[in-house]
């Protein structure tokens, strides 16, 4: 099974509210949404490691704390700044949770 | 206006008059050996002791070697919930199919602990004894408020490194072939000669340039022991 956490995007959250939707109209069996959610995991997970080829760079001031606890990094940053080619962005504070992604060829995601 | 600013003016020059009359030598604190303590903790870095050049006919008299490490270890007497401890503290690293113990790391002093099951506790990376025992203690005490019935024993310091520089290069090639039953000197394995001193039981690394590393020590006395050895040692070696 692929991970789950990119149901945490805003994706995953807009295709839940959806399914959601559809069941309450008794369109769709709840089985079939949580198909629809298992398949979103395994092409999400995919598509982010083999078609995107976007780079972006962070760098943080401070490492606030981290953890390494089965096998998934949790990084609290602070002031972090994200750089793409020109563009700019700085963040107060920044939480990135990272699974290992050489067992299922694919990336950790990051979260604010 | 233009009063006050040559005032100003002359008094700072008069202040830095006043303290450019320090002595030509550095003094060092002589008020030591007494009770046992030979090192004296600078009060602003404890990680410095200074010592006495034995025999000292050199131009400088002391030398100030520098405690680089200071590993301790600490039994809590209780077994451990190593998940619980990851889960639950900050700053932990655990991956039980890499090393069986919890890492903990804390920011003040900046020290790394190895956590086990068993309740054993081992700190490093402290800069020195009493930097190693409150570390300790921190880690003692977050895991205490983890609920863990720990208590503090057989708190031991088992290693401490320390380095010092003597300023003139070392003769390692005759070095090594007058005291080859302890010295061992590879050039192309380290650039360094290890000297394994027997009296008292420690590691020494002894560099060209003059600088040595003492390691495999228990204490600060000890450390002080293996520099009076090997002070004149080294310097019947010195090149030029």
């Amino acid at each position: 099974m692929s991970y789950q956490l990119y149901r945490n995007t805003t994706l995953g959250h807009t295709l839940q509210e959806s399914l959601d939707e559809l069941i309450q109209y008794g369109q769709i069996t709840p089985q079939l949404a949580c198909k629809v959610l298992l398949q979103f995991d395994k092409s999400i997970n995919q598509t982010l490691a083999t078609r995107v080829k976007s780079r972006l760079t962070f760098k943080a001031s401070k490492l606030n704390t981290y953890r390494f606890c089965d096998n998934v990094w949790t990084f609290m940053l602070n002031d972090v700044e994200f750089r793409e080619v020109q563009e700019i962005t700085r963040i107060d504070k920044v939480k990135i949770v990272a699974c290992d992604g050489k067992n299922v060829a694919e990336e950790g995601s990051s979260k604010k | 206006m233009e009063n006050k600013t040559a005032d100003s003016v002359l008094k700072s020059i008069l202040s830095t008059n006043t303290s450019k009359t320090t002595p030509a030598v550095p003094v060092p604190d002589w008020s030591t050996p007494l009770g046992g303590h030979t090192s004296v903790p600078i009060p602003t870095n404890p990680s410095n002791m200074t010592v006495s050049i034995p025999g000292s006919a050199t131009n400088d008299p002391f030398v100030n070697i520098t405690l680089q490490n200071c590993v301790a270890t600490v039994e809590l007497g209780c077994e451990l919930d190593l998940m619980t401890i990851n889960f639950r503290t900050r700053n932990s690293e655990y991956n039980p199919s890499r090393f069986s113990g919890v890492i903990m790391r804390i920011r003040e002093p900046r020290t790394t602990a190895l956590i086990f099951k068993t309740g054993k506790i081992i700190c490093t990376g402290a800069r020195n004894e009493q930097d190693a025992l409150l570390a300790s203690k921190k880690f003692t005490r977050i895991l205490q408020k983890l609920n863990f019935n720990v208590k503090f024993t057989n708190y031991k310091i088992q290693n401490i490194v320390a380095s010092c520089d003597l300023r003139f290069p070392i003769k390692l090639e005759n070095l090594n072939q007058m005291h080859g039953q302890f010295s061992s000197y590879e050039p192309e394995v380290f650039p360094g000669l290890v000297y394994r001193m027997v009296k008292p039981r420690l590691v020494l690394l002894i560099f060209v340039n003059g600088k040595v590393l003492f390691t495999g020590s228990k204490s600060r006395q000890e450390i002080k022991e293996a520099f009076d050895n090997i002070y004149p040692i080294l310097k019947s070696f010195r090149k030029n």
